[in-house]
């Protein structure tokens, strides 16, 4: 029935070879997801693809944790303005949520568990962004910053550390409910990757 | 970056610019005196009185009893309601006296990020009890309630203050200092303190005494210890003086009721010196109880605190300055500097205002007094008045093509552009339309204009029904005139050729006619520099409506005693006015 649904966006050119690949069973990845690239690209348990997100591999291994989701049009993996090759060029921890249209540059980028990346956000390459931090919509995390945990990043560069009492096991649960969501409404296509 | 393309624009004067305009009482029937007197000078755009007197159409009224165009500058503004934007409650006048600007019920804005807060359950401290009791949603939640931002998961917990109800959140936190602390407020304070004088038991008194003074000594505290104070002092001042009992004074024989009494009639200047000596028998306070406050001058803790915080730990100006006035905050040097102390924003109100005409005071404006409704009663946009001109650059097409620009492109100096100036009638007679423009633009590089139609009718703004039906009979006509279509293209016949006096386009209620411009060469002799928007070819126009209307009755200037026969007969009117035309950036070499 998707096919009586005419996009205005072009079709995807999945031009070049395919990246390898290591898959969990339980991933949910868009027949339209992007992945590019020659290093290994990881995803584990439940972490869902939205069509047309982007995953390089151009730049070194990329790694997505647990219960992770990939919003549209993101990009993980960017080769940046450093361009250059390291080993792991992008670590998701668990439960982390990269929103629509984020760029994650390539190079040693680490993102915490827990975190969420606010729509249209950049992160420079070697970024590390601890866990549980919040950066909002239209940040600018400049490569090689360190992000402490628990911080939340405002779009306007300024920065706040959230002292609240740790709700990790509120916050995960909504996350689990909301994947489960998406499963259903994603159709996923692993196969085409491998 | 590229720049942005330049699109044309139309400001109209507001009369308002002319002092002597204002002060003139409205007399419809003989605007034209000062429109003579308008006429002899050309209208400068440049001019920096300008800035303030030209507005887009759609920000000007109109008064239909003066017969005037009226902006945002010149009419006055009444407040209709006031209203809370977040919950659209509207706040009564006087609430707002004794209550301040600010909304009182449960709206609050994130002191960081200025997002909405919402109330929301708190969290439970206990992960594991929660992961254990997931599926049942009647669990009674451990904690209270607190307000959360739902852009920056700021929460009031930050600031150690959580509410027992999800409602009257602002009589709350009106309650509790940050930390979770309670604190009284000056009515149970008064009340408290009452209590105390009442009961004899002085021990008990002395100790709930010191319970009070125990508090922090806030703003408002501070403020009703002083208050009480200076009224004791004022009542009998001869008591801290001399000690002498002034039982039985009904307060008209102390000295200082006199002396205030006396400032009354002698304006305070024969009594002066009295009135001093008399000042002098009033001492300060002395006791905290009697409003003293000690300033701390020890900010070791505050300084080692700044030490050991980043920069982003310290509020900035546009947080602190939103903060409302917390009357709970420790006085003078305790005042917070970080973010971490800052305190949810209730939301400010909002108004809805009614306009009125400066010169005959009608209403103009009115909104609809509900909060919820976006309607008007009364609003009298200069729109549906006086017409409208869109500006667009004419490219004829064809070898005898004077000009072919892209509407982007920058105009090239002496090389002759058409504009098509197309006005649109949104009034239900037929308006004469005289457009006056100088010769040669104003300023230091003058562009020559020359408007080839400088005067034509518009017909009237009809039902569009009513016309559909009637174009049906016109087009038979025309089909035999001029070639079959509604519009009467003047060009068409002749080949693309502009004719002086003739209209370009014409339809059911708009014209469009040609103006012809020699845009300025930009050179310097002196090779000196433009000056800002000097590029930026702007025509004044002067535009002149005549048309007739019905005769309501109501003007002043009638004689009413003309009987019934001039019920019927139709009035002249006119309305003039400047106006700018924003055509075009010519390019510098
Ligand atoms: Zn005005
Ligand atoms: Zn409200
Ligand atoms: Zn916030
Ligand atoms: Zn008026």
């Amino acid at each position: 029935m998707s096919s009586k649904r005419h996009s205005i966006v072009p079709p995807v050119s999945q031009s070049g070879p395919k990246p390898p690949v290591q898959f969990s069973s339980s991933i949910t990845i868009a027949d339209s997801a992007i992945l590019t690239g020659a290093n290994l690209i990881t995803i584990s348990t439940e972490s869902v693809i939205h069509p047309r997100a982007k995953i390089e591999s151009l730049a070194g291994r990329i790694n997505i944790g647990r219960r992770c989701v990939v919003q549209e049009r993101a990009t993980i993996g960017a080769v940046g303005s450093a361009g250059k090759i390291t080993e792991a060029a992008v670590t998701l921890g668990d439960y982390v949520t990269v929103e629509v249209a984020v760029s994650i540059e390539a190079g040693d980028t680490i993102i915490g568990e827990g975190t969420t990346i606010g729509v249209g956000s950049r992160v420079g390459a070697g970024a590390v962004i601890g866990k549980h931090c919040t950066i909002t919509p239209h940040s600018d995390i400049k490569a090689g910053v360190r992000i402490p945990d628990y911080s939340v990043v405002y779009s306007n560069g300024t920065r706040r550390v959230d002292k609240r009492p740790v709700a990790e096991q509120l916050k995960y649960k909504g996350l689990a409910r909301q994947i489960d969501v998406l499963r259903r409404m994603i159709p996923s296509n692993p196969a085409k990757f491998m | 970056m590229a720049p942005l393309p330049f699109s044309p624009y139309t400001f109209i004067q507001c009369p308002c610019s002319d002092s002597t305009l204002l002060a003139r009482p409205a007399d419809a029937k003989s605007p034209t005196g000062a429109d003579a007197e308008e006429d002899e000078r050309t209208f400068d755009p440049r001019a920096p009185r300008s800035n303030y007197s030209l507005y887009p159409l759609e920000y000007l009224l109109y008064c239909e009893d003066c017969h005037q165009i009226r902006c945002p500058r010149c009419v006055s503004e009444e407040i209709a309601t006031y209203y809370c934007p977040s919950c659209l409650f509207e706040v009564p006048s006087s609430n707002l006296k004794s209550e301040g600007n600010r909304c009182t019920r449960s709206c609050f804005q994130c002191p960081i990020c200025i997002g909405p807060l919402s109330v929301t359950t708190q969290e439970t401290r206990h992960p594991d009890a929660n992961l254990l009791s997931a599926d049942n949603a009647a669990t009674p939640h451990s904690g209270g309630f607190s307000l959360t931002c739902s852009y920056c998961h700021w929460s009031s917990t930050e600031i150690g203050v959580d509410f027992d109800k999800p409602n009257g959140i602002h009589a709350q936190l009106a309650k509790i200092r940050n930390g979770g602390e309670s604190r009284l407020t000056a009515k149970e304070r008064k009340e408290r303190r009452k209590e105390l004088s009442h009961r004899g038991d002085s021990a008990a008194a002395a100790a709930a005494r010191e319970e009070i003074e125990e508090q922090v000594p806030d703003l408002e505290n501070q403020f009703a210890n002083l208050k009480s104070f200076y009224n004791s002092q004022l009542a009998d001042p001869t008591a801290a003086d001399n000690g002498l009992s002034t039982l039985g004074d009904l307060g008209f024989s102390s000295p200082s009721s006199l002396s205030r009494i006396m400032n009354l009639y002698t304006g305070g200047k024969i009594s002066d010196n009295k009135a001093k000596s008399r000042l002098g028998a009033i001492r300060e306070a002395l006791t905290p109880e009697e409003g003293l406050l000690v300033a701390n001058l020890d900010e070791a803790a505050l300084i080692s605190q700044l030490h050991q915080s980043e920069h982003c730990d310290t509020a900035s100006m546009a947080q602190i300055t939103s903060q409302p006035p917390n009357l709970g905050e420790p006085a003078l040097h305790g005042a917070s500097r970080f973010t971490s102390s800052l305190r949810p924003i209730p939301h400010l109100l909002r108004t809805k205002r009614s306009k009125r005409c400066p010169v005959c005071r009608h209403i103009i404006s009115k909104p609809e007094p509900k909060v919820q409704t976006t309607r008007f009663r009364i609003r009298l946009v200069a729109g549906s008045y006086i017409p409208s001109i869109s500006i667009k650059p004419l490219t004829l097409p064809g070898p005898s093509g004077s000009s072919s620009s892209n509407p982007s492109d920058l105009l090239i100096s002496l090389k002759p552009v058409h504009y098509l100036l197309t006005f649109k009638n949104p009034i239900f007679e037929t308006i004469k339309v005289t457009l006056a423009t100088p010769a040669a633009t104003p300023g230091r590089f003058p562009s020559k204009v020359t408007v080839l139609c400088p005067q034509f009718d518009i017909d009237a703004n009809t039902d569009v029904w009513d016309e559909a039906l009637k174009d049906n009979d016109r087009s038979d006509k025309s089909s035999r005139n001029s070639g079959g279509t509604t519009r009467q293209r003047r060009g068409t016949e002749a080949g693309y050729q502009l004719e002086v006096g003739k209209i370009w386009e014409r339809g059911r209620n708009w014209v469009s006619i040609v103006v012809e411009v020699v845009p300025a060469s930009l050179r310097l002799e002196d090779g000196g520099m433009l000056r800002e928007d000097e590029d930026i070819l702007e025509i004044p126009m002067f535009v002149r409506i005549e048309w007739e209307a019905e005769n309501a009755g109501d003007d002043g200037g009638i004689v009413p005693g003309a009987g019934g026969k001039d019920k019927d007969q139709k009035e002249k009117r006119e309305l003039a006015y400047w106006c700018v035309l924003g055509l075009g950036k010519i390019k510098q070499n």
